[in-house]
């Protein structure tokens, strides 16, 4: 059987916040396959941000192994981490992370410009990723245009035009109300059936819920893993380990 | 290619979003290139103008007088003032000298440049005309161009006849589309018949070249009075013999005039050559000045750039953050921040051209100075904006170059 596409072990993030070293990864481990749909939740403080950070090859760890898609990121440099990002991640922000001067389209385009894909294919490609999100008649809006909801689909285009292997999405319900945060999540559950990998990195036991599988962090350690409604359902402030 | 490409587009946009901010933090380098031009095309201008001006005087002519012709800089006029006067007598004697072929001895009221009103019973001629005595060796040695009738003859001078030659000016005035040959005019009241009329030379800073009468410096004499000092014009036997014409000059005076081994010059000698070194030293020092003043310029409108584009690194902090997680590498951010920086000031370099081209055509065509712009003055003033904008955008661009993507988000 071929190797998961995520693999995380041991793995530290080890800060020094005025003399005192702040674990906010403390020994995590665990693998995502092809296609999963995975929740990671915990409260604020819990690590779950750190984790995203370091699967979304922001940053790198203490210590520990993460094997991404078969390469190691452990130890790379700046600019191999900027190119994995490119390569395999598709972020989606609770805050959109939209550029405010630029069209809905050019936005979408932006990861394809820094992979250098031509000019006219690479409008091709995000006019496509808008139209599979649902806003082919938004196309040259600019961000201040549109509605919360549009934004986030925006950026959810942006985040599948480069064909990523995760899409990792950091509360990407977190700004919106919740009828326009439930289009967000079907539309991630459509996304999921056609194949897709998603991480969704979430503080809403409710959200984590609908997930087929969710992690649940708690002071840098991983203190649930199983079925989305079993884990949402766990305390965070009583650890269980499992 | 393609990522420079889009760069630069993406430089472009910003820009477009900040234009009256850009302009205004741009005005140094405005300044800076458009002094560059404006100044540059003058000398340049009056460069042309002079050389073309000089070789009228002729190839292998040159003059002496008491006072130098052209001075840039404090001078001390009692210096000059004390110097003995340039005879008659002095300049005759220069007609022996093996290279010399013409001497023009030439008298004019006290001073240089005292000039007068010609009148006839109609009209009298609104400028003032500058007026001479002559001899016949004026025209070849200050390269008079006879436009009509004659010039003045050796009989003129003898007989002391009161005839004058005259350049357009007076012509054009007093005697409206008539034939001036042979018409009276009174020069201080006195009449004179005019024999002959000068080509039109134009004009230089405004200021006419055509206005101008020569008498017989007998009749001159007689009418006005004497001048005991005279300007000198010389002809060589040819354009290659005019240093050793100069030299032999030089010895010949020094020695009439009593001079002994260690006295410097009482007189100076001018020949297109000279008179060109001079402007050329002239135009040095304007060029100097100008350097100074853009160098400064650049130096303030650098600082601006850079000041514009930590604002601009600051204001889009979440930007690079963003640009970062999508998967642009530090160069690429670097080279987005100085490719704006390059941008916003060869733009500020580009306005600055226009406006001081605009500048040297304007005062070409307001106050008649010679202006034209030189290829080398705009490339220079485009580069060295460019220049200020790649020098001074390196920090910033460091700046946003070396954010830490997650924390860059992070920022509200």
């Amino acid at each position: 059987m071929a190797e998961p596409l995520i693999v995380v072990e041991e793995l530290h993030r080890h800060y020094v916040v005025g003399g005192e070293t702040v674990r906010a990864l403390d020994g995590v481990s665990f693998t995502i396959e092809r296609g999963e749909w995975v929740a990671i939740v915990g409260q604020s403080g819990s690590g779950k941000s750190t984790l995203m950070n370091l699967l979304g090859c922001l940053d790198t760890p203490s210590a520990g192994v993460y094997r991404l898609n078969g390469s190691d990121v452990e130890g790379l440099a700046d600019d191999q981490l900027a190119d994995l990002r490119n390569r395999e991640i598709g972020f989606v922000f609770q805050t959109f992370q939209l550029l405010p001067r630029a069209s809905a389209v050019q936005n979408v385009e932006l990861p394809l410009v820094y992979r250098g894909v031509p000019r006219r294919e690479r409008r091709a490609r995000a006019e496509a990723a808008l139209r599979a999100v649902g806003l082919a008649n938004r196309m040259t809006h600019r961000p201040n245009e549109l509605s919360g909801g549009q934004r986030q689909r925006v950026a959810i285009a942006r985040a599948l035009v480069g064909e990523p292997s995760i899409l990792l999405a950091d509360e990407p319900t977190g700004n919106l109300d919740s009828a326009t945060g439930e289009e967000i999540i079907r539309l991630f559950s459509e996304l999921h059936q056609r194949g897709h990998t998603i991480i969704l990195v979430t503080h809403e036991p409710r959200l984590a819920a609908r997930c087929p599988r969710a992690i649940r962090l708690s002071d840098g350690r991983v203190v649930g893993d199983g079925p989305g409604a079993e884990v949402a359902a766990l305390s965070g402030a009583r650890a269980v380990h499992a | 290619m393609n990522a420079f490409l889009d760069t630069l587009a993406m430089a472009f946009g910003t820009l477009r979003g900040n234009v009256l901010r850009s302009m205004l933090t741009l005005l140094g380098i405005v300044i800076g290139a458009c002094t560059v031009v404006a100044m540059m095309s003058l000398t340049e201008g009056l460069r042309l103008k002079m050389t073309s001006d000089f070789a009228m005087l002729g190839a292998g002519a040159f003059q002496v007088q008491k006072w130098p012709h052209m001075n840039f800089g404090p001078i001390d006029w009692r210096k000059y003032e004390r110097r003995p006067p340039l005879t008659r007598e002095q300049g005759e004697a220069l007609r022996s000298l093996p290279h010399v072929k013409f001497v023009s001895i030439e008298e004019y009221p006290t001073g240089d440049g005292g000039a007068v009103v010609l009148s006839t019973p109609e009209r009298a001629t609104r400028r003032e005309i500058s007026i001479g005595g002559v001899l016949p060796d004026y025209e070849p040695a200050n390269g008079v161009t006879v436009g009509q009738g004659r010039f003045i003859s050796t009989t003129d001078v003898l007989l002391g006849r009161r005839v004058t030659f005259v350049g357009t000016d007076v012509v054009d005035v007093l005697f409206p589309k008539m034939d001036p040959i042979g018409r009276e005019v009174r020069i201080r009241g006195v009449p004179f018949e005019i024999i002959g009329v000068s080509v039109k030379q134009g004009s230089i800073f405004g200021q006419s070249k055509d206005s101008w009468a020569v008498v017989p410096w007998t009749a001159y004499e007689v009418a006005f009075g004497r001048n005991r000092n005279n300007n000198i014009a010389i002809q060589a036997t040819s354009a290659e013999d005019l240093p050793l014409a100069m030299d032999e000059v030089v010895a010949a005076l020094r020695r009439l005039r009593g001079l002994g081994p260690q006295d410097e010059n009482d007189f100076e000698l001018f020949s297109n050559d000279t008179s060109a070194e001079m402007f050329d030293n002239l135009a040095r020092m304007v060029g100097a000045a100008t350097f100074g003043v853009c160098a400064l310029a650049l130096l303030v409108g650098g600082i601006g750039v850079m000041n514009i584009m930590l604002v601009s690194v600051t204001e889009r902090t979440r930007e690079i953050g963003v640009r970062m997680a999508l998967g642009a590498r530090r160069g690429r951010i670097l080279m987005q921040f100085l490719l704006e920086s390059i941008t916003l000031s060869g733009l500020g370099g580009l306005v600055g051209v226009l406006v001081g081209a605009g500048l040297a055509l304007g005062a070409r065509a307001v106050f008649d100075v010679p202006a034209s712009i030189p290829a080398w003055a705009v490339i220079l003033s485009l580069a060295s904006a460019c220049g200020a904008g790649l020098l001074f955008g390196i920090y910033p661009a460091a700046r946003a170059s070396k954010l830490d993507p997650v924390e860059a988000m992070r920022i509200e």
